[in-house]
């Protein structure tokens, strides 16, 4: 039997690099124990045959939003509404299908990152675009895709970069290129975000389509200074200068250490960065998976409502996009407060103790109760009520059930449905112990 | 940096806030401790409203008459005509007319070049400074600390909607949340069931002792709140109708003020209040966004103060009105601003000394082009902890020396 600290490393492994373990899959990486585990989950084909099975969303160029009270308005809006349900499905539904979810994970982990909001965006494409390009360099190389994502539409338009002209820089990109995405916050200076601004002139975006048109004449073409240095840049040049500059290895090691060793407990160990001396994601990723922090028992983290939802989804055998009303999912999230294109702004969600509110208690137990109805609970069903309890940690991946909960589950074993409620509620369930 | 609302803007770092581990009770406790005790008329209560996205501080409270702030922002600003006089040569964006009948009824303090050293012009960072203050990094907020400095009781400090804000994070214990829906709370076996989860545990880590708690206070907090949530809202009767007509339609923030009234106006023992706006970064179109924003704030500020006079609580009550940053005194060329330093601070209330405090910084006195800071923030909390939480700032804000006597 595998002991308690293997049983934590590899449960985190499962929930924090992939997004929770489907039926009998805990077990199994238990009796092949952590380096199996951390072999199979730390490395992601870029195609997933799970996953990829579903095909594409339904999303496409709507054009320009026609006049108010014209006779299009409503076909426009209802296109739009569909595109948006389908794109929100089909990642959700990625997430919970997935066979090596680790891309999906990093894929959410990069959404989180570059933190562009379909509130402001309100177009399905150039989102369903950008998140093709986190999903695509999600575990590749970082020059790469911040390269990609300074000439990503969605994130102009968020950051009002199409605003941003030689006349009168728009400082809203350039500030948070540097501060939220590549350098991290005081790593520069007032004046480098006024000089980077003017590197980052000249892009326009056509919405709809997700286009973005660099328009020469509307570009600073002067030198700028930037960290020290003097030239002229164009947002590629200013995105390789920026992921070049060691502050960039700190950074991303840092915000990976956040969301998956602890967001409580800082980065402790600076020899990480050197994983990421080439900016390789993927070689960062497996350092932090191996690092001995993923075992200590300090380092728990909340599940986020999205980590919750869907390690609950995939032990259930439930698929969001098939659910009996799939809006209740959507509502729920909303309630909870994290809805996948909508962080709540350009610094993506928060951690821990946001989670823990009384109000998510509320929802959390709301939600679990229409889960429970709808997904598959033969893991336990199929036993005798004695093995139940123990069943259930090893089905949902839980590291040991505390002598409370195992109380209050004792009290339930007769009905699969509500010991799974009470286990998918439990802190032992809603934190990553 | 455009959506930002109520329940989010928690930066990520304020809100992993965490210390040693919570003492131990049991259900039994908790629930005595939920038990309707209503706070004594005279007590003091405290609403926040936070607003997100860095409020442009000179289009608030306008120097409409200087030729500079005219010269540097010609896209936005203001008119003579579209403001209203408060004296001193400033004037009030002319969508707060509520604010401004209080103003001239004297329970309208303005704070003005209020921010803190080395302004950081971060959202992050800034927004994490105002809810901890604290210069540099803090796991907890200044309110959350107070929370921590009173007899534990979750109706103490109570926040509007789904996520806490770090304002209310503390080491050990933080405030409640409260949906707007109100709670909808488990009953019969699923209740009992729930419960047990409740439970501390000898063997939980410090967040499973959270998870647990946060489920004790789902029951605790609703069975005290849920039938006055179900009351309807008490009446504003001395409004003028100009104000009452919710022009704009029913916003988030009046919904959530509204909450508050019900509460405050039942009697929960809750001193403390934290509700929210978004949407002020205004990075572009600034003027139209900006000035529809104020007129929520000022309807719902003015709404909300009608309805404690109508409930006797309005000589207990003070409305803080803060935001992260002012903005840029020079517009950009999208017709917006991007982030500045200081701004101006509204306290509201019948124990308000009503007038200007703080210096207006001088606008031909720019640092960087940036307003200068005035005021310190810690110097509005400072003596907002002694006067309206009765409790010595040094235990929420350690050795800080400055006050601003804006109490009768």
């Amino acid at each position: 039997m595998a002991t308690i600290a293997e049983r934590r490393r590899i449960a985190r492994l499962v929930h924090r690099f992939g997004f929770g373990p489907r039926p009998g899959e805990f077990s199994t990486l238990l009796a092949g124990g952590f380096d199996q585990a951390a072999e199979k989950y730390l490395n992601a084909p870029l195609s997933d045959t799970f996953a990829d099975f579903q095909g594409e969303p339904k999303v496409s160029d709507v054009g320009k939003r026609p006049a108010p009270n014209s006779a299009n308005i409503v076909a426009y809006a209802t296109e739009k509404r569909a595109q948006l349900t389908s794109l929100s499905f089909w990642w959700l539904d990625r997430m919970v299908l997935s066979e090596h979810s680790l891309r999906e994970r990093m894929t959410w982990f990069w959404h989180g990152h570059w933190a562009t909001s379909y509130q402001k965006v309100d177009d399905a494409l150039p989102i369903y675009l950008q998140n093709q390009t986190l999903r695509r360099n999600a575990l590749g190389n970082f020059t790469q895709m911040s390269r990609e994502m300074v000439n990503d539409a969605a994130l102009i338009f968020w950051l009002d970069g199409q605003t941003n002209t030689v006349k009168a820089p728009n400082e809203n990109l350039s500030r948070e290129l540097m501060e939220l995405f590549t350098l991290g916050v005081n790593r520069y200076s007032e004046d480098d975000v006024k000089e980077t601004a003017k590197a980052l002139t000249g892009y326009k975006v056509d919405k709809s389509s997700g286009k973005v048109t660099f328009y020469p004449k509307q570009h600073f073409t002067g030198s700028i200074r930037v960290l020290g240095t003097q030239g002229a840049f164009d947002a590629n040049s200013l995105s390789d200068f920026l992921v070049a500059r060691s502050d960039c290895a700190l950074f991303i090691t840092e915000r990976l250490w956040y969301r998956f060793i602890s967001s409580m407990n800082p980065l402790s160990d600076l020899s990480l960065t050197s994983s990421f001396a080439s900016r390789d994601i993927s070689a960062l990723v497996k350092a932090i998976g191996r690092h001995p922090a993923l075992g200590n028992p300090d380092n728990s983290m909340v599940k986020s409502p999205i980590d919750w939802l869907i390690s609950s989804a995939r032990a259930l055998s439930i698929t969001p996009s098939q659910f009996s009303n799939p809006n209740l999912i959507r509502n729920y999230l909303d309630l909870l407060g994290q809805r996948p294109f909508f962080p709540p702004n350009v610094g993506g969600w928060p951690a821990d103790q946001a989670w823990l509110s009384t109000s998510s208690a509320q929802y959390r137990i709301q939600f679990a109760t229409l889960l429970v109805k709808e997904g598959d609970l033969t893991p336990i069903s199929s036993l005798a009520q004695n093995k139940r309890i123990d069943a259930l940690a090893d089905w949902l991946g839980i590291v040991e059930w505390s002598s409370r909960t195992r109380m209050a589950l004792n009290g339930a074993t007769r009905d699969p449905a509500r010991l799974t409620l009470l286990a998918l509620c439990s802190p032992e369930y809603v934190v990553s112990a | 940096m455009d959506t930002i609302t109520r329940r989010q803007f928690l930066k990520a770092t304020g809100a992993g806030a965490l210390g040693a581990a919570a003492m131990s009770l049991s259900i039994e406790e908790i629930a005595n401790a939920a038990i309707t005790r209503p706070l004594p008329l005279g007590t003091p209560i405290l609403v926040v409203v936070t607003l997100y996205g860095g409020n442009d501080g000179l289009n608030t409270v306008v120097p409409v008459n200087d030729s500079i702030y005219q010269s540097l922002r010609p896209g936005i600003a203001y008119k003579p005509e579209d403001v209203l006089p408060l004296g001193e040569n400033l004037y009030l964006n002319g969508s707060m007319s509520g604010v401004h009948s209080l103003w001239n009824k004297n329970q309208v303090a303005i704070v003005r070049g209020v921010g803190y050293p080395n302004s950081d012009r971060s959202h992050f960072s800034s927004m994490a400074i105002w809810q901890s203050g604290i210069l540099g990094a803090a796991k907890t907020g200044w309110l959350g600390r107070w929370v921590e400095s009173q007899p534990e009781d979750p109706l103490l400090a109570i926040s509007l909607g789904s996520v806490l804000p770090p304002l209310l994070a503390g080491n050990k214990r933080s405030g409640s949340v409260l949906p707007l829906g109100g709670l909808k709370v488990p009953n019969g076996s699923l209740a009992s069931d729930c419960m047990k989860l409740g439970i501390e545990s000898r063997n939980d880590n410090l967040l499973q002792t959270m998870a647990a708690r946060s489920m004790r206070n789902l029951f605790a907090v609703s069975s005290d709140i849920t039938p006055i949530l179900k009351a309807p809202a008490p009446a504003a009767p001395d409004l003028p109708t100009a104000i009452g007509g919710n022009a704009g339609g029913d916003t988030n923030l009046s919904q959530q003020l509204d909450i508050v009234a019900k509460l405050v106006t039942a009697g929960a023992p809750t001193r403390v209040w934290s509700v929210s706006l978004g949407g002020f970064d205004t990075h572009a179109d600034e003027k139209g966004a900006q000035s529809i924003l104020l007129g929520v704030v000022s309807q719902g500020i003015s709404k909300f103060m009608s309805q404690m006079r109508a409930s006797n609580r309005s000589k207990d009550v003070v409305v803080l009105v803060y935001s992260e940053f002012g903005r840029r005194v020079r517009g950009n060329a999208s017709d917006g601003t991007d982030h500045g330093t200081s701004g101006p601070v509204f306290l509201l209330g019948e124990k308000v000394k009503g007038g200007f405090y703080g210096e207006q910084p001088s606008l031909t006195n720019l640092k960087n082009d940036d307003l200068a800071v005035t005021t310190d923030f810690r110097d509005i909390y400072a003596s907002v902890l002694e006067k309206v939480l009765s409790t010595p700032a040094e235990k929420i804000l350690g050795n800080w020396k400055g006050r601003t006597p804006l109490f009768n």
